[in-house]
């Protein structure tokens, strides 16, 4: 039957068991590919893997560790371009649901620029801002504003009047009845917006790291694989998937602890 | 008693009307309430019942004529909302991401203190915010709520949720209040436990009425039920934009105005009215209301003035 709910135990019993057949199908192929030729490092063996492991966790010759300064470089790039586009995208999202003069204005240009491939933009980035920390914020940040903006405005647009219309019966001023109603109404809406546009943020920084950068997992990822070093790669993506999802579950708990009705609203 | 007297004065309608583009809605509407009066207004659906508490409410002023209320203790211009003018509508009252006890002390929290205040001063806003919280839950107590306190409107039944969003509207003491369609949504036996609700407005009216005071609630509701607009208020109130313009000089239909304005019988809350007496008042509304067939001099059928 569609939609008929399953026990608990076993919806963690099949989980476990989607895991364990990724994990079996791995070292299958794996072990495969080794009987043909024992040097392959396009599926590398587990001890291989564990040899890559080693390489990125120990202090190369120069001292550093790759999983650290790379984590601190994509981190902070992320998390600067994500704070800048998740505060504009909000603002002008507000503004425009808001102020019908702004709606008018800048419903044009952020329309046209959500349609923008971020990644073949790349290119306009470095002429603008360079290849430094800049070029990635402005990169992230204008990457997931339209669509952070739009998503605001239209949940503003769906407010039904009557809503509004009460609060100033209850004597709220214009400010009020953008912070104490549209915001709080917009709030959930939003934050599940920002988790989607976590996934596009992660892949433009990415490309752009692996084309211009000197540091970063895009970097390291497009230099181990020119090496031929897939015992690298892949622990290195198993960690970005990690690092989106800690991110993406960091946002649901805000949703949650922000907006409890929202939850119970939805079911 | 005249409506001049401050002490009667619940709302004056002077020559409202209000159009959007061709689409003429409503015509030189002229109604007068008093205070404590419970108004059941009735009329062909999309006559302009909403627009006319729209423009009493102060948020869509009317293009033309004039709508006075009381407001801080003196008659002003209802040009625009305030909180002597209370509202419930069938849905939207309630702000889904409150609570029944946040959304009834919302209006204590806008009224009361400013945007500045609650965000520089914490310790003040804690304070003050607890002091509404407890009017608010005392409130609820009072109108049978207090089990539902904390829950979020989605939570809650929609006879539940109509009880709160009356209770958030009565909590700002307004001098009118105005209802459209409040209940249209609800069954039967849920609608007939709200009316006793607003009955019990009425006779708290009365009540102080007889020990020489304001009578404290005034009201207004809109409904397609002829028999709640006869239970409820103690005036049925008619807008149609069936009368006869031609006879008035109009080419083409002006609008709806008041073509039937009459005293109904006053209930107590625990009375079930026998409501197959109303027949020849349902009867009536039917055919100078409702009937697009039958046009009449649109002061036909005004028996109450308020100032009478
Ligand atoms: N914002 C609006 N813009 C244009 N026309 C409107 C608007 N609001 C109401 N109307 C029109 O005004 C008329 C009266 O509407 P309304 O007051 O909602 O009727 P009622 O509440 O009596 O059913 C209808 O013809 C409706 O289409
Ligand atoms: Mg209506």
């Amino acid at each position: 039957m569609i939609g008929r709910p399953i026990t608990r135990a076993k919806a963690v019993l099949l989980s476990v068991l989607s895991v364990l057949l990724l994990l079996a199908g791995y070292t299958w192929m794996s072990h495969r590919q080794h009987q043909v030729n024992p040097n392959d490092t396009t599926i590398p063996s587990w001890s291989q893997l564990a040899e890559g492991v080693k390489k990125f966790t120990q202090p190369d010759r120069k001292g550093e560790r790759w999983v650290v300064e790379d984590s601190l470089a994509t981190g902070e790039r992320l998390a600067m371009g994500l704070a800048l586009g998740i505060v504009f995208g909000f603002l002008i999202g507000m503004l425009m649901g808001c102020i019908a003069p702004v709606e008018a204005f800048l419903q044009p240009p952020i329309s046209l620029l959500a349609k923008v491939p971020q990644t073949a933009a790349l290119a306009v980035y470095f002429v603008f801002f360079g290849t430094g920390m800049e070029m990635y914020v402005a990169m992230i940040s204008f990457g997931i504003i339209p669509a952070l903006a739009v998503t605001v405005y239209l949940a503003v647009k769906e407010i039904p009047a009557e809503m509004l219309d009460k609060a100033y019966t209850l004597g709220a001023s214009a400010f009020e009845v953008a912070t104490e109603v549209v915001f709080k109404q917009v709030l959930p809406k939003f934050i599940d917006a920002v988790r989607l546009s976590i996934g596009p943020a992660i892949v433009f920084l990415i490309a752009a790291e692996m084309v211009v950068g000197d540091v970063g997992f895009g970097y390291r990822i497009r230099l181990q694989f020119k090496l031929s070093n897939m015992n690298v790669v892949y622990p290195y993506l198993a960690l970005l998937a990690g690092f989106g999802f800690l991110l993406d579950y960091g946002f649901r708990m805000l949703q949650f602890k922000l907006c409890p009705w929202y939850q119970s609203h939805t079911k | 008693m005249t409506l001049a007297d401050p002490d009667n004065f619940g709302l004056q309608c002077q020559g409202v009307s209000h159009w959007f583009g061709e689409n003429k809605v409503l015509f030189d509407l002229n109604l007068e309430v008093q205070a404590g009066q419970f108004v059941g207004l009735v009329g062909p659906s999309g006559c302009g019942k909403s627009t006319l508490l729209r423009a009493i409410l102060g948020t869509h002023p009317p293009l033309k004529g004039r709508i006075l209320t009381m407001q801080n203790g003196r008659l002003a211009n209802a040009d625009r909302p305030g909180r002597d003018r209370g509202i419930v509508y069938q849905k939207y009252s309630l702000y889904p991401f409150l609570t029944a006890l946040d959304n009834v002390a919302l209006g204590l929290k806008l009224d009361q203190t400013t945007t500045a205040f609650r965000w520089l001063n914490w310790t003040g806003w804690a304070k003050k915010r607890r002091e509404f919280r407890d009017r608010a839950g005392a409130f609820l107590e009072k109108v049978g709520l207090g089990q539902a306190m904390h829950l979020y409107p989605s939570q809650m039944s929609g006879g539940m949720q109509q009880r709160v969003a009356i209770a958030q509207a009565l909590i700002m003491e307004p001098e009118i209040i105005l209802l459209d369609e409040p209940f249209g949504a609800l069954d039967e036996a849920t609608r007939e436990e709200l009316q006793e609700m607003l009955l019990r407005l009425y006779e708290e009216n009365a009540e102080v009425k007889a020990a020489g005071g304001k009578p404290p609630y005034t009201l207004i509701i809109v409904t397609h039920e002829l028999n709640e607009a006869i239970r409820v208020g103690d005036r049925l109130v008619g807008l149609s934009q069936y009368w006869d313009w031609k006879a008035d000089g109009h080419e083409r239909s002006p609008g709806a105005t008041v073509v039937y304005d009459k005293a109904v019988p006053v209930f107590r809350p625990d009375e079930r009215p026998e409501y197959a007496l109303f027949d020849d008042i349902r009867r009536e509304i039917r055919k100078y209301v409702y009937n697009p067939e039958v046009l009449q001099q649109r002061d036909k059928h005004i028996n109450v003035g308020p100032t009478r």
